[in-house]
């Protein structure tokens, strides 16, 4: 008996043709998974004022800055494939979309270098002076 | 009082926002798909959540930056789960210590096929299949042909060593703050300005690195890197509440949407006592971990 032996296959084969798109991070929790009519009522609406983003939604004025993955990563977005409910053991998830830059938005506060998201951004570099091999 | 709205729980499967390097999704060299999967945390001894790529070549560690009330927008749709997951390489050598030491105690040479090996976590064996050198945490010998291994602390000190001083170097090109703020009035420093910054970046990255060894190998690590022992509110907490706390996400369910987000999480803030804030003061920069680094900085 073990309980830790399910793996999840992550099929990347789709990647080279995965549709690129923008892709935003709000500063609220919107209870929904599905269509919206985003270009429509979000990005048509933006201002750009010297790499200051502004938009505004429901009423709220927005601050935001677009922010580049780090070089040599890639932003995916994985879906799963599994009917939901099905019994199948292994799971597998695909690569639906990619992005290399994303755009973050603060409710209040204009962005800055240490907005947090911005600061994560750089957990890939410290990630490798921890992880990779030490030389014989 | 304000009355908090209530909020369905997210239950519907939604997709993830992933930053995951290149060579995850490079299929060209190998025919094999990357697979996620469960494996035993060095640190926290529970379940977290791995992947390993290029026909378990190359293993990954996962981790998800969380905020609370965040969704996000992608193309034209919604997804509320606000995570950001970073997929990163992760020495494999990190997950292999922990049973070459318990195998180690026997004092005998082993083949590492037979030490490598886990009831809860039979994916185990498939790190055997990354590339990595055993020759740093133990000793080697061959006899006919066969390699056989023991656990070798001092080799270990000295692979952690190094590691923890090109994180250091790491840390101190990306201009990470580790020093500011933690000067009190009660800590008198004797050594230069420039010395003192010197170990708040090695007692940075050893708090980096201790994530991905037990308790006991970060205590004797400490010690080998000549930084004496701090005490700390922390530090001075029972180990075991210090663990539900730490791996309560990965522990919470066997969904694998569950990532490792302990470490980004922003830990509750306890009740101290007037003395123990002042030990906070201390010794802030020794015991910094992921959750401060992703932190606002102190202005």
């Amino acid at each position: 008996m073990s309980c830790h032996s399910s793996v999840t296959h992550l099929h990347v084969s789709p990647v080279g043709q995965a549709e690129r798109v923008p892709v935003h991070l709000l500063p609220c929790e919107i209870e929904h998974n599905g269509p919206a009519q985003v270009s429509q009522y979000f990005t048509a609406t933006m201002k750009d004022h010297k790499g200051v983003k502004a938009v505004s939604f429901r009423g709220r004025g927005l601050k935001g800055q677009e922010i580049c993955c780090p070089a040599g990563y890639t932003g995916l977005v994985l879906k799963d494939t599994n009917k939901p409910g099905s019994d199948q053991e292994d799971r597998i998830v695909r690569v639906s979309s990619v992005f290399d830059k994303l755009t973050y938005w603060n409710l209040d506060n204009p962005p800055t270098s240490d907005d947090t998201v911005v600061m994560a951004m750089d957990w890939p570099e410290l990630a490798e002076a921890i992880h990779e091999p030490i030389d014989e | 009082m304000t009355t908090k709205k209530k909020r369905t729980p997210n239950t519907e499967r939604s997709g993830w926002v992933v930053i995951a390097p290149d060579s995850v999704t490079d299929k060209n060299k190998h025919g094999s798909d990357p697979v996620f999967l469960r494996l035993r945390n060095p640190s926290t001894d529970g379940a977290s959540l791995y992947l390993l790529g290029s026909g378990d070549e190359w293993l990954y560690e996962v981790k998800a930056f969380e905020e609370e009330f965040h969704s996000w927008f992608v193309g034209e749709a919604v997804q509320r789960d606000g995570r950001l997951v970073f997929v990163t390489p992760m020495d494999p050598l990190f997950l292999i210590l922990p049973y070459l030491m318990k195998s180690g105690r026997e004092g005998k040479f082993q083949p590492v096929d037979q030490v490598v090996k886990d009831e809860d976590f039979p994916a185990c064996s498939r790190l055997l299949s990354c590339s990595c050198s055993f020759l740093h945490i133990a000793e080697e010998k061959e006899v006919g042909g066969l390699k056989f291994h023991r656990y070798s602390q001092e080799r270990t000190m000295n692979w952690l060593k190094k590691k923890v001083e090109r994180t250091a170097a790491a840390l101190k090109t990306k201009n990470v703050s580790v020093g500011e703020g933690v000067k009190s009035t009660t800590y008198i420093r004797i050594k230069s300005e420039s010395e003192g910054r010197e170990e708040d970046y090695l007692r940075y990255a050893h708090g980096l690195i201790s994530e991905y060894i037990s308790e006991a190998l970060s205590k004797a690590l400490l010690k080998h890197l000549g930084l004496p022992e701090l005490t700390s509110p922390k530090e001075a907490e029972p180990p075991a509440k210090k663990r539900k706390l730490s791996d309560k996400p990965v522990e919470a369910g066997e969904d694998y949407t569950k990532f490792n987000s302990a470490d980004f999480a922003r830990k509750p803030p306890k009740k101290m006592t007037a003395a123990q804030k002042t030990l906070a003061k201390v010794d802030k920069s020794g015991m910094k971990s992921m959750s401060s680094f992703f932190s606002p900085k102190s202005k």
